[in-house]
């Protein structure tokens, strides 16, 4: 009864420089939401019981989503600088939290390899209010006018 | 009552209980009587009854009378409703990966 998902990816980087990417708010508006949406609010309180707060906000290009917001508020359980960041999240759609609300707990690792390093994403679902396929079916259209533009850039 | 898009949130609201998970587990092999699965657990019938109704409205489980016992089976379908949603949360993951990917290229140029 799996309600996990592990993913493993290297980058060319340090695990210092990708750490900074993960935990500094400017630089997790550059490229935390997909294409057509923007972070209007971020907020890092980098310590353990500390908030991550991060709202994205579908823009034009996403039709009958436009102006929607998906709030994310999480608390940091375990912050090991440059190795290890680990929070207990909730995420929502705005206006309809009892409804859309999805529980989960996300682990980040970052292992150094060969001056590379391998980020190590382990997400576990908790719990999924009765709306939240919503929220999910709002984001997956966001990602496919993003596959759609790759698509058509790759073509032209 | 249910509406069919809610079928999600019934999969893991279902998934969200140890002895559902448990039962879903026990039931992963062979039918197994309610009777038989009660013996499972330190609890009551109409505790075991709930479990049940639960898991067979996010369809997990199906019931049928075999004379006079009712047996309960695993219907494979609900689960793989949760999977498909792992899979939207995989692909979201793999997304946001590559973005960071880009990013991070994008900053080692200036």
């Amino acid at each position: 009864m799996e309600k996990q998902i592990t993913i493993e990816r290297v980058y060319g980087a340090s695990p210092e420089r990708i750490w900074k990417a993960w935990t500094t708010p400017e630089e997790l508006k550059a490229w935390w939401g997909p294409q057509n949406v923007s972070i209007p609010e971020c907020e890092v309180d980098l310590r353990v019981g500390g908030t991550f707060y991060i709202v994205m906000e579908a823009g034009e290009a996403m039709g009958e989503y436009k102006g929607t917001k998906w709030p994310m508020k999480a608390e940091f359980t375990t912050v090991e600088p440059h190795s290890k960041l680990e929070y207990t999240a909730l995420a929502w759609t705005d206006g309809l939290k009892d409804e859309t609300t999805i529980d989960q707990t996300t682990s980040i690792m970052f292992t150094e390899e060969d001056g590379k390093t391998k980020v190590t994403i382990i997400a576990t679902i908790l719990k999924v209010g009765p709306k939240a396929g919503m929220a999910v079916q709002g984001m997956e259209y966001g990602f496919n006018q993003q596959l759609d533009k790759l698509t058509q850039y790759l073509s032209s | 009552m249910v509406e069919r898009n809610d079928e999600l949130s019934l999969v893991f609201g279902s998934l969200s209980s140890a002895t559902r998970r448990d039962m879903l587990r026990r039931l992963k092999r062979h039918t197994m009587s309610v009777g038989e699965l009660a013996a499972h657990y330190n609890l009551t019938f109409s505790a075991i009854s709930k479990h049940l109704q639960i898991l067979e409205e996010a369809r997990l489980v199906s019931k049928h009378r075999n004379g006079k016992e009712q047996r309960v089976g695993l219907l494979p379908t609900g689960l793989k409703t949760a999977d498909k949603h792992l899979e939207q949360y995989r692909t979201l993951w793999e997304n946001r990966l590559d973005r960071l990917e880009a990013f991070l290229k994008n900053k080692r140029l200036k």
